[in-house]
């Protein structure tokens, strides 16, 4: 049976460092040399600089409006680019140094801000060419070759020529049956002029389909997405596309699990060009066998009750703090924060006092907001606080305020509203530490917000997980006390009752889901589940059909309803569903016995014996299918 | 202060014979490759120039807002003008992104950047309102001169009467507004329109630099 595990994250954006990754290229620049004695010349002082900073987005088919690549190109754009250096507005790399490190840093020294500097003032010479570092070659297309599955947004999209920047969030369906491990993933967001970043968000629940559906144009609005999640994986995994971004590679033994019938969901910020852009994003996937070995958790802060910002007010604060329950190592950060955002900073205290800066941005920018992810794993141990601290502007001064003249900001998805998040990828000793660590953060959210459906939700699936289920069902109840109709707090608080032996109140906990969500996958498959274990096949089976016309792929609903017509003495009806699991996974044990048996009831008896004999083969310790497969030859050899 | 009177004087000396009202010299050439001067065209009281180019995606950006502009004020006498300034944007290239922004008004090249230096432009987009001179437009108030060193050239000539920004939603580099709140280039027109005179003023402008000639 499969575990009914889930945990009712409030996922606000799940996402990925990619600028960063496999950037970390050593500096072309040494500053020790100190400023250079001899004229500055383009060849020798700042083509490095342009070639490794620059070069990335300022090259046909990229972001940057224009290329860098060549003497002629920079000479002619000299006095911009040392405008835009010296005021630090390019390259984009808001964190400020000093305060964490970051892989892909795209900063550069005050050495190198002082040199173009000089070299523009002293006439933008070019110098010898022996001195010019090679041209810096960048792959053409898929970046690391063809993906093994490539999804397409079923239709375009039209950014509009002109207004305000659009938050779109697109869906796309993911064919794949079973389980993949995927090890990279790379976003060709389509025009790169128009698409400002990106976060891909993985939905198990059909949640954003439904939201889709309800708007006429492709995909659906909203700066942010808050999806329900039923596990970890891959939530666990920043994924997020900025400009200049290659493929998001995971680290060894950090492949992310796709399940069959989820969806990608694209969340986006487009920027109007001037003219309507038409774009139509692909998602390239790249699998591994191997199932990861390192399971890192997304732990957010945040305080987004808080947030309530008189017009006019220009230092507002919010905070948040967690104390981390277990060992762990620091991947990445994530810090977000609307318009109004100013300051942004994370740090660590240490139980002995030490005091660890994670991230800080001076001038927080919407537009260039980011994933980063940590040049090197940072050690943080048991007992250490990690805290957030990010300030707000909603004066008529800061000029980036979406309300002229400021009104009263309150958290919200809109980007007109604020939000001040921090979200911290870590990575404990052992993936079990992973519910110390939720369970931790929901505590933590009670304290904030008492009563709160998502914290006890999860604090629930917590001490489920960690085989405290009387205080598991506690919470879920208190949960349901908020959303009575909550299908997905329903269906774990039933899993409980049914792993707890209460198989009647657990069913009448089902249905309730049920009715309250007819479309809930996970309650229908364990309503079917638990009625066959009450022994009643028959009334299972429509719940296994319904999971299968939902989910047409879900080989183990398809199994069991194939078991559940056996069962019910309708071989006839589970033939064709039987077979056509072992079509698509023809190592699958049960689908192989339950056929067995299927055929054995029709008199099929070769047939039969021939599926148990598969089923041994898989498992040869299989008690049932040694039982099925030796009465079968008895009763052929007494046939003979 | 980046625009400074003394300048537009330089400039405007060097454009025509000292000491005679004529009209400014304008150097400027059409995409066919003629020479052309849209401040000598006869019935035009108002001039606007916009400095573009292709690839600026911030010039790009205001495509529907000036065709929005063009299409309040072109019918009350205004007249809009497209400038590229970079000699190395070529001609198809000009022609291409004029059809895909969709922009309903023509587009002359400033190759010697003539109209650059008279204006002191430094970034696209960036606009220019010239005032028809008497002989043009003799029902037009001329508004302020900007030629004050001579009260000989009072109302001979076109005069500059703003440069600058079209409006304020770029505030600097990585500084944007959501919306602008002032339309500069909107308030300018709409000020000559009324009839009202019209104190010469420039604003900054926010984009891509004007590279100089090489």
């Amino acid at each position: 049976m499969r575990a009914a595990g889930w945990s009712a994250r409030s996922l606000a954006l799940a996402v990925m460092v990619g600028a960063g990754w496999g950037c970390d290229r050593a500096r072309s620049l040494d500053p020790a040399r100190g400023p250079a004695p001899e004229p500055v010349t383009f060849n020798r002082h700042i083509a490095p600089i342009v070639f490794h900073d620059c070069a990335p987005c300022h090259r046909p088919g990229e972001a940057g409006p224009f290329s860098l690549l060549s003497y002629a190109d920079v000479r002619q754009r000299a006095e911009e680019v040392a405008r835009v250096t010296a005021a630090r507005y390019m390259p984009p790399w808001p964190p400020e140094p000093g305060y964490g490190e970051f892989a892909g840093q795209r900063r550069l020294t005050d050495e190198q801000v002082a040199l173009i500097q000089r070299w523009v003032s002293e006439g933008a010479v070019e110098g010898g060419g022996a001195m010019l570092p090679p041209r810096p070659q960048f792959g053409e297309g898929w970046q690391l070759g063809p993906p093994d599955l490539v999804l397409t947004m079923p239709q375009p999209f039209t950014v509009p020529a002109e207004g305000t920047d659009v938050f779109r969030n697109f869906v796309l369906s993911v064919p794949v049956s079973g389980a993949r491990y995927v090890r990279a993933m790379e976003l060709r967001p389509g025009d790169k002029k128009v698409v400002h970043h990106a976060n891909v968000l993985l939905d198990r629940t059909a949640s954003a389909r439904r939201l889709d559906a309800r708007d006429p144009e492709p995909g659906f609005g909203g700066m942010d997405v808050e999806l329900e999640s039923e596990s970890f994986e891959p939530d666990s995994h920043f994924l997020f596309w900025k400009p200049g971004t290659a493929a998001v590679t995971e680290p060894e033994g950090m492949a992310w699990r796709l399940d069959g019938g989820t969806d990608v969901v694209l969340n986006m910020h487009l920027q109007p060009s001037g003219k309507a852009e038409m774009i139509q994003p692909t998602v390239g996937l790249y699998f591994t066998d191997t199932p990861p070995t390192r399971h890192p958790m997304l732990v957010q802060l945040e305080h987004d009750e808080a947030i309530d910002i008189a017009p006019g007010q220009k230092d507002f604060v919010v905070t948040d703090h967690y104390e981390l329950p277990v060992d762990v190592e620091v991947l990445g950060v994530y810090p977000h924060a609307h318009y109004l955002g100013k300051q942004v900073e994370a740090f660590a205290t240490l139980p002995d006092g030490t005091r660890k800066g994670l991230i800080r941005i001076n001038d927080w920018d919407f537009n260039w907001q980011a994933v980063y992810r940590c040049l090197r794993p940072v050690p943080l141990p048991k007992g250490t606080t990690i805290q957030m601290r990010i300030t707000y502007d909603n004066s008529a001064d800061n000029v980036r305020n979406p309300s002229q003249p400021p009104r009263r900001v309150r958290a919200g998805n809109r980007s007109s509203d604020e939000m001040g998040h921090l979200w911290i990828q870590v990575l404990p000793r052992e993936a079990g530490d992973r519910w110390l660590l939720q369970e931790a953060a929901m505590r933590r959210r009670l304290e904030k917000s008492p009563g709160d459906f998502v914290a006890h939700a999860n604090l629930g699936a917590a001490l489920e997980a960690r085989g405290r289920p009387q205080e598991a069902v506690g919470h879920y109840r208190e949960a349901l006390r908020r959303r009575p109709q909550s299908a997905a707090v329903l269906n774990n608080l039933g899993a409980v009752l049914q792993s707890a032996d209460q198989l009647d109140e657990a069913l009448e906990i089902y249905r309730a889901a049920v009715r309250a969500e007819p479309d809930h996958v996970s309650a229908r498959y364990n309503l079917g589940n638990a009625l066959a274990a009450k022994g009643a096949f028959g009334e299972a089976v429509p719940h296994f059909r319904e999971v299968v016309r939902l989910r047409a792929d879900d080989l183990m609903a398809r199994n069991n309803l194939g078991a559940a017509l056996v069962a019910a003495g309708r071989s006839e009806e589970a033939i064709p569903h039987l077979r056509r699991v072992l079509a698509a996974d023809p190592g699958s044990l049960n689908a192989h016995y339950n056929l067995g048996r299927a055929l054995a009831l029709r008199g099929d008896l070769a047939g039969a014996a021939a599926h148990f004999e598969q089923a041994v083969r898989i498992d040869p310790g299989d008690a049932l299918s040694l039982k099925s497969l030796r009465e079968t030859r008895d009763r052929l050899r007494k046939a003979n | 202060m980046r625009w400074a009177l003394s300048g537009l004087l330089v400039a405007v000396a060097a454009a025509g014979p000292p000491g005679r009202a004529t009209p400014v010299r304008l150097a400027l050439i059409d995409l066919d490759g003629r020479r052309a001067n849209p401040l000598e065209t006869p019935g035009v009281p108002f001039t606007v120039f916009v400095f573009t180019r292709t690839d600026c995606p911030i010039s790009n950006r205001y495509a529907p807002e000036l065709s929005r502009l063009h299409e309040r004020f072109a019918r009350a006498g205004v007249a809009f003008w497209l400038v590229y300034a970079d000699p190395a944007e070529p001609v198809e290239a000009i022609r291409r992104h004029l059809e895909e922004y969709g922009y309903p008004f023509g587009a002359l090249r400033d190759p010697q950047h003539n109209l650059v230096r008279m204006t002191q432009a430094r970034v696209t987009p960036e606009a220019a309102v010239f005032v028809a001179g008497p002989s043009g437009t003799p029902e037009v108030n001329p508004g302020v001169p900007l030629r004050s060193r001579s009260q000989r050239d009072r109302g001979a000539g076109p005069r500059l009467v703003y440069t600058g920004r079209i409006d304020d939603r770029y505030v600097s580099f990585g500084r944007t507004r959501a919306a602008p709140t002032t339309h500069d280039l909107e308030r300018v027109l709409e000020a000559l329109l009324a009839g009202g005179a019209v104190a010469p003023r420039t604003t900054p402008a926010i984009g891509c630099f004007i590279p100089p000639l090489q």
